[in-house]
């Protein structure tokens, strides 16, 4: 008795099974029907593309990430998969990336601005170079800038200027994005701040500055926003050779350079620094991957950074987009990596501490 | 809005048809996600994460808090009955959960536990409600010097776990500092001991090593014994004793309540410090009910006591935790650096903003984590008794499986084959120093707060110079740390004066 009524179970699962497959595979005999697909297209068609986020779930470059796919999937027929790899910097995920297998269907997501610092300064770890990557195109490039807190006394960069040597700054660990731009700012500006380096993360810098301990730190817009939308924080000074849209009223680097002892000196530094933002944060395949499916793969990325929706999304979750093609990325690259030689002797110095 | 329509509201939220179904899936996910050895609360939200995408803000808050709110519960079972704790901040709970078992009392510690984590949770949501209009005021008291002296303090309760055999225990903690050492140096951006190796680079993952310490040792063990986890003294309960075991439990917890108040305050405000986290917490929590009870002899062989403490530790933590993500949306932890991450994909602000304008919302974390507690409790009551069934099961059958899932957990942290090997190496570590006496706990803290430790004080030196120490807050918790470890250091040379005295009468 008990015996039939489990058989009986048993049937009637894969029964129901049986049936959802059934009607699952004729949604997708329907799908294909619409539009028969040739091609790079019919290759992708319904295939999973692995999208390596080489961050946690959560972050930045994860968010990017999950409000790109959709577009992503809409314009490849392709299903895309985030695959977070964190570690190590970055380092872990793109060491994944380089090594995987070259049919198109692995893509990855890299820091590219810190990738070429680690290469200029000879860090180990990474058996590759940047250029190495065939780029799809840029999501955002990186501004950078320079927050200090209201509670400080400081209101503009010219007062911090004329400040010296007491006033302290924070950074992140040694060779850290936040510490790179405080020493290279320094640098530039022939400023005595004093940086304090050895913070965990953006937000005890943040602790640190509603503390009193540092006036301010640099950091990219992306995570300075919030802070300077709560009023606690006030943006002094930005990267770039224009003001950003969003920042009008905030002077850029270029902007002081003519107030230097030497704004030739300052230009190069800061034409250097700028190339190294312009890298930002780019997608890419491993070398290898069959130049069609690259070029299908540029075209859906172009596409998909070029959706209205997506836009409008970007910009009310406070995720601004700065696309770059492929093409254009791979100039960039080269640009930020071969810098005239005094310039690069700054940064390495900057980068191991050194300065 | 104020606090008390910001209460109505998000009590309201919480409780609706919008948002109920989604506290309930997510507590009763991370009820089983707690179950499994190492996966924990941060993996639970991270597989969420993806879903908020298209959520409403208090649904999507419901479910991920509620996940991360009982994952604690579930691991709390998985330590008592298997001796592996199911996460790392039940690490504590091995003292007392499994030689309960091998009394046969194992549902009654599994009761006490669940409803002392609920308790706990309960109190620590309170205490963050208590504490909202002063909240910002109160984080900013915690820069490096102060996080540094807290950390020292809570290194010496080493003192206290270890008093039995304190020359040993000490060599575990300082080997546990030196493991922190692993890793890129935050200050100088240096590799120390990592062979070269990226995947050292970010230091000794926590959850492989508190599986290795102690899950996998523990099967070592246990393969090496032969028979099952109860060995041959206790036979199997029958449903109906268990139930009535679970009931004495619950009742025993709410009989310490005392107990579950001060510990509870000890994870609270321990979750309020950026940086220390909740494995500590349940430590100095168990460090604490040591002390205060009538009879500590009895802790490690099975005292309720253990139990309730650090469970209680364990989830009050979360509301402290929460205090310094929402005034300031300075994350506290890896876990609430995802809430962080989601709040942001849910459109939410926090700080000042959030702490203005969307009281309710805070109402809903508060409630999220009450509720889901009290849904993890009544869940986690279910699995008693399967689970004290599998415990039945021999050594031969049983190993592999729990080894197949702890690796599993191991390596689903960072999808990380190295992890399984740091899993199986510190099983090796933990089943040699289990068999020569040395505290598993005391080199856990000591790798838990190495890292804190050194970086605070290198912040606080280059920020203030070394007369940091003699800053109001620093200075007092410095004092308090010396005339605890004094303390300590007497009660140690007493017991020995006297275990000599009576020795010596003992041969007259």
């Amino acid at each position: 008795m008990g015996r039939t009524r489990l058989t009986g179970r048993v049937a009637a699962i894969c029964l129901m099974s049986a049936l959802t497959m059934f009607c699952l595979a004729a949604c997708e005999r329907a799908d294909t029907n619409k539009e028969p697909k040739t091609g790079v297209a019919a290759f992708y068609d319904g295939r999973h593309i692995r999208w390596i986020i080489p961050y946690s779930p959560g972050g930045g470059y994860d968010e990017y990430a999950r409000l790109i796919s959709p577009y992503l999937e809409k314009y490849t027929g392709a299903r895309v998969d985030i695959y977070n790899m964190p570690g190590a910097g970055g380092l872990r995920g793109t060491n994944e990336l380089i090594g995987a297998p070259k049919t198109g269907l692995t893509i990855g997501s890299l820091n590219g601005s810190a990738m070429v610092v680690n290469e200029l300064a000879g860090m180990r770890g990474a058996d590759y170079k940047i250029s190495e990557f065939v780029f799809l195109g840029r999501i955002v490039s990186d501004t950078r800038v320079l927050v200090v807190s209201l509670d400080s006394g400081y209101e503009t960069f010219e007062e911090i200027w004329q400040a010296g040597e007491e006033v302290k700054i924070g950074a992140t660990g040694l060779g850290g994005s936040t510490y790179v731009d405080a020493v290279i700012a320094n640098v530039a500006f022939d400023l005595q701040l004093n940086v304090i380096h050895g913070f965990d993360s953006s937000s005890v810098l943040r602790q640190a500055m509603l503390r009193g301990d540092i006036i301010g730190s640099w950091g990219s817009w992306g995570s300075a926003q919030d802070a300077v939308d709560e009023g606690r924080h006030k943006i002094v000074l930005q990267s770039g050779v224009e003001r950003m849209a969003d920042l009008a009223d905030v002077p850029t680097a270029f902007e002081m350079v003519e107030k230097t002892a030497d704004p030739e000196y300052t230009r190069a530094i800061l034409t250097a620094w700028e190339s190294l933002h312009a890298v930002g944060r780019p997608v890419a395949v491993p070398p290898g991957t069959p130049p069609d499916r690259v070029q299908f793969l540029r075209e859906a990325f172009a596409k998909a950074l070029h959706d209205p929706e997506l836009l409008a999304k970007a910009q009310a979750s406070g995720r601004p987009i700065s696309y770059a093609s492929g093409e254009e990325m791979t100039k960039l690259v080269i640009n930020a990596t071969q810098l005239p030689d005094d310039i690069k002797q700054a940064f390495i110095g900057a980068v191991k501490g050194e300065l | 809005m104020g606090i008390i329509e910001g209460l109505s509201s998000g009590f309201l939220q919480a409780v609706s048809l919008d948002v109920f179904p989604f506290l309930f899936a997510g507590a009763v996910f991370g009820l089983l996600i707690g179950v499994i050895p190492g996966l924990s609360g941060h993996f639970a939200m991270a597989m969420i994460i993806p879903f908020l995408y298209s959520m409403e803000p208090a649904p999507g808050i419901a479910f991920l808090l509620g996940a991360h709110s009982t994952v604690a519960q579930g691991g709390g079972l998985t330590a008592i009955f298997f001796s592996t704790p199911g996460t790392g901040q039940n690490a504590a709970t091995l003292f007392d959960g499994p030689p309960m078992r091998d009394k046969g009392l194992g549902a009654m510690a599994a009761g006490a536990a669940l409803t002392a984590c609920f308790l706990g949770a309960t109190f620590g949501a309170v205490a963050l409600a208590l504490l909202l209009p002063g909240l910002q005021r109160i984080v900013l008291f915690f820069g490096p010097p102060e996080i540094f002296v807290l950390a020292l303090l809570a290194l010496t309760f080493v003192a206290v776990l270890g008093k039995e055999d304190i020359i040993r225990s000490l060599i575990a903690a300082l080997a546990g500092l030196l493991l922190a050492m692993i890793g890129l140096d935050n200050v100088t951006n240096q590799e120390r001991f990592t062979f070269g190796l990226i995947e050292l680079r970010d230091g000794l993952e926590l959850v492989p090593v508190i599986l290795g310490l102690f899950a996998v040792a523990e099967m070592f063990e246990l393969w090496v014994k032969g028979g099952s986890l109860t060995g041959t003294q206790t036979k199997i309960l029958s449903a109906k004793e268990t139930q009535k075991q679970i009931f004495q439990g619950v009742a025993e917890a709410f009989k310490h309540w005392w107990l579950v108040v001060r510990c509870s305050s000890i994870g609270a405000a321990m979750g309020l410090i950026p940086g220390l986290g909740s494995a500590p917490a349940a430590f100095v929590a168990y460090g604490h009910a040591k002390q205060s009870s009538k009879s500590p002899e009895e802790f490690g062989k099975g005292n309720i006591e253990g139990v309730i403490g650090s469970e209680a530790a364990n989830d009050a933590v979360e509301g402290g935790a929460l205090a310094s993500t929402i005034a300031f949306g300075v994350p506290g932890s890896s876990s609430m650096a995802i809430l962080l991450g989601a709040l942001f994909i849910l459109g939410q602000e926090t700080g000042p903003i959030m702490l203005t304008q969307h009281v309710d919302v805070i109402f809903v974390m508060l409630f999220t984590i009450i509720i889901g507690n009290l849904i993890g409790m009544i869940g986690g009551m279910f699995l008693v008794n399967p689970l004290s069934r599998a415990v039945g099961v021999r050594a031969s059958i049983l190993v592999p499986v729990l080894l197949v899932i702890v690796f599993t957990g191991a390596f689903a942290v960072q999808r990380s084959l190295f992890d399984i090997g740091v899993a199986l190496f510190f099983g090796i570590v933990g089943y040699l120093m289990n068999q020569l006496g040395y505290s598993r706990a005391a080199l856990l803290i000591g790798f838990v707060l190495g890292f804190t430790v050194e970086k605070n004080l290198y912040l606080a030196v280059q920020l203030s110079g070394t007369d940091f120490i003699f800053d109001p807050i620093p200075l007092t918790l410095a004092t308090i740390t010396l005339l605890f470890l004094a303390y300590n250091v007497w009660t140690i040379i007493r017991d020995r004066r006297q275990a000599k005295t009576t020795r010596s009468e003992q041969q007259e």
